[in-house]
């Protein structure tokens, strides 16, 4: 007797049968009619009729047929929940069965019973269940805590179960902790903000130690686990990828995807000269490699997954190509998937191969696939430039073979050719011409005409080839029309004498006939534009046009970022992030990569270039000014316009001493102007005292040397201020330069961190300064030796001398910096801390200390208070030192400490400070007086001492 | 997450359906096929589909069947695919065969599998080794099995039928009838390779690509351990080379988790305790550098006569070793023949614009020829071009393109009363293509 009779048994008085079957006393008649149950269940038949019958066979000992009607309570309870509760009596002596099985089911089951009236009832048999001696029930019970939740949140919280449930993930065995972390997962990601799957490095090595014993689908839990983790720092984040790289030769494929998500993820934290990096990159490429000779549909996924890699790191795969070429019994899905990677891998190196794989896959039978060939070759054309004569000549070739959709697809593809490398390849237009009639896609008509249009110079019968078009001027489509309108207002304006006729005839068709507005208004500029100002007209509309790149169809690299981090999963298969097509139930979080530890502000926040573009940008405030006080005062300053880029969080220890003296400049700084309260607010007005435009810079200066002072246990040495966006990445045409000053073992240094945002990669760097008040020059070229790719950082370090030319900036501490690469040259402008000057041997003789401060007029002194600067007199002695401010001399006057001091400034002019420091109060008066009269400038600058 | 699963027949007939998380409604099954059988030819996996913004369908096809998940969160479809398919093998495991017949005979079977594989869409195990602990239910099969049933032609054709070679369809039988007393407990070893081929036209081997693997298949109720030792000088990647016979050399290879590999290094010995049911026990790969010349080359010409037609003269021959036999299916573009022997068979088929000739069987060390005449109307020198490729598709008994053997298979301990164990190789062509 086989089951399949269940399936066959339509009669109408069926539900009756079975119900006498259901309440027979024979054990085996009763399973049968359960069974044939279930079958009707199957089919979709609705049998809830049965539901009192069938709840009567529970209990049973026969497990095939307490499995059996579980099966159907399952299905059956929601839409019967009062007769649900008959059922509960049986559920709760089953969880205290001898038999781990039936345990284990009875759990199970209940939790699948979505009635509410059951949770409470499932409470106390969960709770023993969790800690039942036997593993595969307490695996039971970890997912049956998850269920739970999903009916009632409050209850799984109040009952205290997920304290029980993180305790498993310490459990012995590896299923159970599996199960536990998936549990876990899904509750926290509908509680985004609590802490429930706390990651900590104890977690990270308990969950790193499962890994290795459980099954291969516990695995995955663990690893995509794992990928929400961020590592502290790159030697964790090394650790953890050299514990998950042996899972990428794991037979199951899903086991490999997490894998290289976890490792694509961290690698993002390992600096790119450890060997390591190298060796990882190398290790990914044969998993990926293997993925592709598995079944189509894993194909597929894995292709899409790799498409996503190959843009983010094309490095991995690129000596790969051949895996990717077409089989001939591909499924159409993954062909064409192979197809886009080849283009993205394809390179000056292996442009030969591809082309001839293309050039087959051009004469095959299938026409998407055929038509996507022939697009590809013109991408190949756009992106690897020596080969785009080769790719013409192909795609001639296939012109030839009269195929009507190969030549449309060609044709479109010349156009973008020609749009790339202009006024190269005409000689084939002619070939172009000859196939006009067969033309009858828009998109390869518009592409014809535009051809025409743009070399209308070229072609003897232009204006015959565009008036057959505009005879069914009104059935073409409006891409079409658009693009015959353009096309037939540049013939006239090359061509003006014979096509007078042509052009008012368009014009006429598309202001008038049309009710495309579109198309209308397009008509009117071209009509008002050539009746006003034909010279104008020929600027506009012969204008040089951008050239196009390949770059057009890659993934916007923020877009790029997030789906990274959920490789494998189906947003990386949608090429969609998952807030695309996951509602908004449970919370869905944006996943951004891990920066470096170098780079971690580029990387991270495009928002803190643009931060700082603004600051550089108000033109109404003195610009300087209120860049450097916003450097000075930093976070104490909270107006926008002033607020400096926010510190990269490294630098978190100074912050608090920046902010201690912010609050003291920003006061003293405001009783010199005469209290300006605009001081405060962020100088909303500028100055009116032209001289207060110097106060800042130097007592910029003298803020960094206190906060100096301020910073406990930083290595002796000059202050050197965070790094701040110099150059955004909106106007460096995607290149970001972030930088600072320092002057270390007396060489003054600019260090930068270059960022490359663009989607192509970046080379021949080279910088020039402007000529600046100290005479600052790059001592040597700029060591950017290695071509910067896309989405790539580097640290630069570029020795400054100051022997340059030397011409007053205003504020003085102003650099204009020149950058070049190879796409275009850059300016901006930074400003210096003048501590960076100060040279090593600023200590004065006493004797002439003395004199020297004598000598200065009164004229050529300032005084200052810096408030809450809570140290003794000697500690900011020797802090000063740090940067090359020498204590001469010390006093002691009516317990004020009086500190002399002498520094010098790289092009010999000396400052001279005196120090009060009275023992208990936090207020330190600063008396500076300078020396010689360098430029007037100079002396204002003293005088605002 | 798995939120359904069901499985389909190609006609679109509910077999099994199964809710795990309440998340949606049985009507989606509809949904899905009419979406998946709405456009000709392949659909991808993975099926968004629109009016229900957040559910997913993924699925395969194995067995003429949609196996088919559904899922709402942002999940794998790697690891629902890999599930669907290892969910496939388990069912032809317990069921013995792939079909719809099949799955609806077992359907108590298949939920009590579902029941043990899934938990709240979470996979659990897969192992038929741990799952025949949970599993009561008995396999139904549709006939009696017969091992000996050697009207059956075996996998590899007529003339492999000698006494050591077991029929193809030994291999397919439920597992748990081995718990019959009266069961034989037999072990296959199979080491099946894919082969795929480019050839260019000027006859330039342009890509080869082998993939291979050795799958157990067991019956054994009870095997502790088995031994099985591949060539001795088999070596993996590039740089190693071992002992002193032509070098069998894979890329890369990876095993199955359950594998030791102790043994593996110093002696090329594969260290396993089969489960139930058929796994593959290793895979590996290998690019270009074949260690042998590709089994077959054509030698085309086409042209165009005097009469405008197209003549396709191809002469193809098999480089195998003498006395081996094969049975392949070349396929060209376009149409009247001349084959040089008899037995072999010619067709044109329009819609897809290819002459199929049918080869039954090959020797080794042999050429044949055939030339084809077709009148294309609108014959112009450009539309040669569109002549081609030739891909051959065929099947290679005992032979791999690789060189891997099986030096010896040993079971321990020595089980008790009769038990076979077979090894078999066959090569594929997995994508054989001859550019003209």
């Amino acid at each position: 007797m086989t089951d399949s009779k269940y399936f066959t048994t339509t009669k109408k008085g069926e539900i009756f049968e079975l119900k006498a079957e259901l309440n027979s006393d024979k054990k085996e008649k009763k399973k049968e009619a359960v069974k044939k149950v279930i079958a009707s269940m199957t089919v979709g038949k609705d049998v809830s009729a049965l539901f009192p019958d069938v709840v009567n066979c529970m209990q049973t000992d026969n497990l095939e047929l307490k499995k059996l009607v579980y099966l159907y309570l399952m299905n059956y309870a929601k839409s019967q929940p009062d007769m649900a509760i008959m059922a509960v009596n049986t559920f709760v002596k089953d969880c205290e069965d001898p038999n781990p099985l039936i345990r284990a089911l009875a759990v199970r089951t209940m939790g699948c019973i979505r009635v509410d009236k059951i949770t409470e009832y499932l409470c106390e048999p969960l709770r023993k269940c969790l800690k039942d001696e036997d593993p595969y029930v307490r695996k039971t019970a970890a997912v049956c805590v998850a269920k739970l939740h999903d009916i009632n949140a409050q209850l799984v919280e109040d009952q205290g179960f997920l304290d029980t449930l993180k305790d498993l993930i310490s459990d012995s065995n590896p299923m159970v902790v599996a199960n536990a972390v998936a549990a876990l997962s899904e509750i926290a990601e509908s509680h985004p903000n609590s802490n429930l799957l706390d990651l900590n490095p104890q977690t990270i090595n308990k969950l790193l130690t499962a890994l290795n014993e459980c099954t291969e689908w516990g695995q995955i839990f663990i690893l995509d686990c794992l990928a929400n983790y961020t590592p502290r720092d790159d030697r964790e984040s090394q650790s953890i990828c050299e514990r998950v790289t042996p899972r990428l030769s794991h037979a199951n494929s899903a086991v490999v995807l997490s894998a290289v998500k976890v490792l694509m993820k961290f690698m993002e934290m390992l600096p790119k000269d450890l060997d390591y990096y190298g060796t990882l990159l190398k290790k990914l490429a044969p998993p990926l490699v293997t993925l592709l000779s598995a079944e189509p549909e894993l194909q597929y996924v894995a292709l899409r997954n790799i498409n996503l890699i190959v843009q983010r790191r094309p490095e991995i795969l690129k000596h790969e190509m051949k895996v990717f070429f077409v089989k001939y019994n591909d499924p159409i899905y993954v062909k064409l998937e192979k197809l886009d990677i080849m283009i993205r891998l394809a390179s000056q190196a292996n442009i030969a191969q591809v082309l001839a794989e293309l050039k087959e896959y051009a004469t095959e039978v299938d026409v998407d696939f055929v038509r996507k060939a022939v697009r590809a070759i013109g991408r190949c054309a756009i992106k690897v430039e020596q080969s785009a004569e080769r790719c013409v000549s192909t795609l001639l070739d296939l012109i030839q073979t009269k195929v009507n959709y190969v030549v449309q697809e060609a044709i479109v593809v010349i156009k973008d050719i020609f749009r790339k490398y202009p006024n190269k390849y005409e000689s084939v237009i002619a070939t172009l011409c000859e196939n006009l009639d067969s033309l009858d896609e828009p998109e390869a008509r518009a592409a014809m005409i535009w051809i025409v249009g743009e070399y209308a110079e070229r072609i003897d019968n232009a204006d015959e080839l565009l008036e057959s078009f505009l005879e069914g001027f009104h059935d073409e489509s409006t891409q079409v029309q658009l693009q015959l309108l353009t096309a037939i207002v540049k013939l006239f304006l090359k061509k003006p004498t014979e096509t007078q006729e042509l052009v008012q005839q368009v014009l006429s068709l598309a202001t008038q006939d049309s009710d495309n507005p579109d198309l209308r208004d397009r008509g009117y500029i071209y009509w008002r534009l050539l009746s006003t100002d034909p010279v104008a007209a020929k600027e506009v509309v012969l204008a040089e046009k951008p050239l196009i790149s390949e770059e057009t169809d890659l993934i916007e690299p923020t877009l790029l970022e997030e789906l990274i981090c959920h490789i494998g999963t189906l947003a990386s298969v949608y090429h969609k992030p998952p807030s695309a097509f996951v509602e908004g139930s449970r919370g869905v979080q944006h996943k951004r990569l891990p920066g470096s530890a170098g780079s971690g502000e580029s990387v991270e926040s495009p928002d803190t270039g643009s931060a700082a573009g603004v600051s550089d940008a108000p033109p109404a405030v003195i610009p300087s000014q209120g860049d450097l006080l916003g450097d000075l005062l930093n976070l104490d300053l909270t107006p926008p316009a002033t607020t400096g880029p926010p510190p990269p969080a490294t630098s978190g220890m100074q912050l608090g001493a920046m902010d201690l003296l912010g609050g003291g400049l920003d006061s003293l700084l405001g009783g010199d102007l005469g209290g300006s309260s605009a001081m405060g607010a962020g100088f909303g007005a500028p100055p009116a005292a032209p001289a207060a435009s110097f106060s800042a810079p130097v007592s910029g200066g003298l803020d960094d040397l206190f906060d100096l002072g301020g910073g406990v246990g930083m290595p002796m040495g000059a202050y050197s201020p965070p790094k701040t966006v110099w150059l955004p990445a909106m106007k460096g045409k995607g290149l970001e330069i972030s930088g600072t000053f320092a002057r270390r073992a007396g060489v003054i240094q600019m260090e930068m961190t270059l960022t490359n945002k663009a989607m192509s990669v970046m080379t021949d760097f080279a910088i020039q300064f402007n000529r600046n008040s100290f005479g600052l020059a790059p001592a040597g070229p700029l060591q950017v030796l290695t071509p910067l790719s896309p989405n790539q950082s580097i640290e630069v370090t570029l020795p400054l001398n100051t022997v340059g030319p030397v011409m007053k900036m205003d504020p003085l501490n102003n650099l204009q910096v020149a950058v070049k690469n190879n796409i275009d040259v850059f300016y901006f402008s930074c400003q210096y801390p003048i501590s960076m000057l100060f040279v090593e041997d600023g200590k004065m003789e006493r004797q002439v200390f003395l004199a020297t401060w004598k000598d200065i007029s009164n004229d050529n002194e300032a005084q200052f208070q810096i408030k809450d600067c809570h140290l003794s007199s000697d500690a900011a002695s020797n802090k000063l030192q740090g940067s090359n401010i020498f204590t001469i001399a010390k006093r002691t006057v009516d317990g004020q400490d009086m500190l002399y001091q002498s520094t010098k400034l790289s092009n010999g002019i000396w400052v001279l400070a005196e120090l009060r420091v009275q023992t208990g109060n936090p207020t330190f008066t600063v008396s500076l007086a300078q020396q010689t009269v360098w430029s007037n400038h100079c002396s204002d600058c003293a005088a605002n001492y | 997450m798995i939120s359904q699963l069901f499985i389909l027949s190609s006609k679109g007939d509910h077999l099994i359906y199964k809710d795990y998380r309440g998340e949606a409604g049985s009507d989606v099954i509809d949904v899905f096929y009419e979406k998946v059988t709405a456009l000709t030819g392949d659909q991808p996996p993975v099926v968004m589909v629109t009016h229900h913004k957040d559910l997913h369908f993924v699925h395969i096809r194995q067995g003429g069947l949609y196996w088919v998940a559904t899922t709402t969160a942002d999940s794998s479809p790697f690891s629902i695919i890999e599930f669907l398919n290892r969910l496939s093998g388990l069912v032809k495991d317990y069921c013995g065969s792939l079909s719809e017949k099949a799955v609806q005979m077992n359907f108590a079977l298949i939920y009590e599998l579902l029941d043990e594989v899934l938990d709240y869409g979470y996979v659990q195990m897969t192992s038929s080794d741990v799952l025949k602990n949970f599993i009561q239910s008995e396999a139904v099969s549709s006939k009696p099995f017969s091992l000996f049933d050697l009207s059956n032609v075996g996998l590899f054709g007529a003339e492999t039928q000698q006494n050591k070679v077991a029929p193809s369809s030994a291999a397919t039988r439920p597992i748990q009838s081995s718990r019959d007393p009266g069961g034989k407990s037999e072990i296959f070893v199979d080491v099946i390779e894919k082969m795929s081929v480019v050839i260019g036209s000027n006859g330039v081997l342009m890509k080869a690509d082998i993939e291979g693997e050795v799958r157990v298949k067991c019956y054994m109720p009870s095997c502790s351990e088995m031994r099985i030792g591949l060539n001795e000088e088999f070596s993996v990647g590039k740089s190693q080379l071992r002992g002193y016979g032509a070098a069998v050399r894979v890329d890369e290879c990876s095993f199955h988790q359950s594998v030791q590999l102790d043994e593996f290094h110093s002696h090329r010995i594969l260290r396993l305790c089969p489960s139930q049911g058929e796994h593959a026990v290793m895979q590996y790969r290998l690019s270009d550098e074949l260690p042998s010349a590709p089994p077959f080359r054509l030698f085309p010409s086409v042209e165009r006569d005097s009469a405008g037609r197209l003549l396709m003269y191809l002469k193809l021959r098999c480089d195998l070793p003498p006395k081996r036999s094969v049975s392949l299916l070349p396929e060209g573009a376009g149409l009247s023949q001349e084959l040089s022997s008899p037995d072999q068979s010619a067709e044109l088929q329009l819609q897809n614009r290819t002459v199929f000739w049918k080869i039954p069987r090959f020797c080794g060390g042999t050429q044949l020829s055939a030339l084809f005449k077709l009148d294309v109307p609108g014959l112009s020198s450009a539309s040669m071009l569109e002549v081609g490729p030739v891909g051959l598709s065929f099947e290679l008994p005992k032979w791999t393109g690789t060189g891997l053997q099986i030096r010896f298979l040993r079971l321990s301990p020595i089980h008790p009363g009769p038990s076979q164990r077979w090894v078999r190789y066959v090569t594929h062509s997995d994508s054989y293509i001859i550019r003209i």
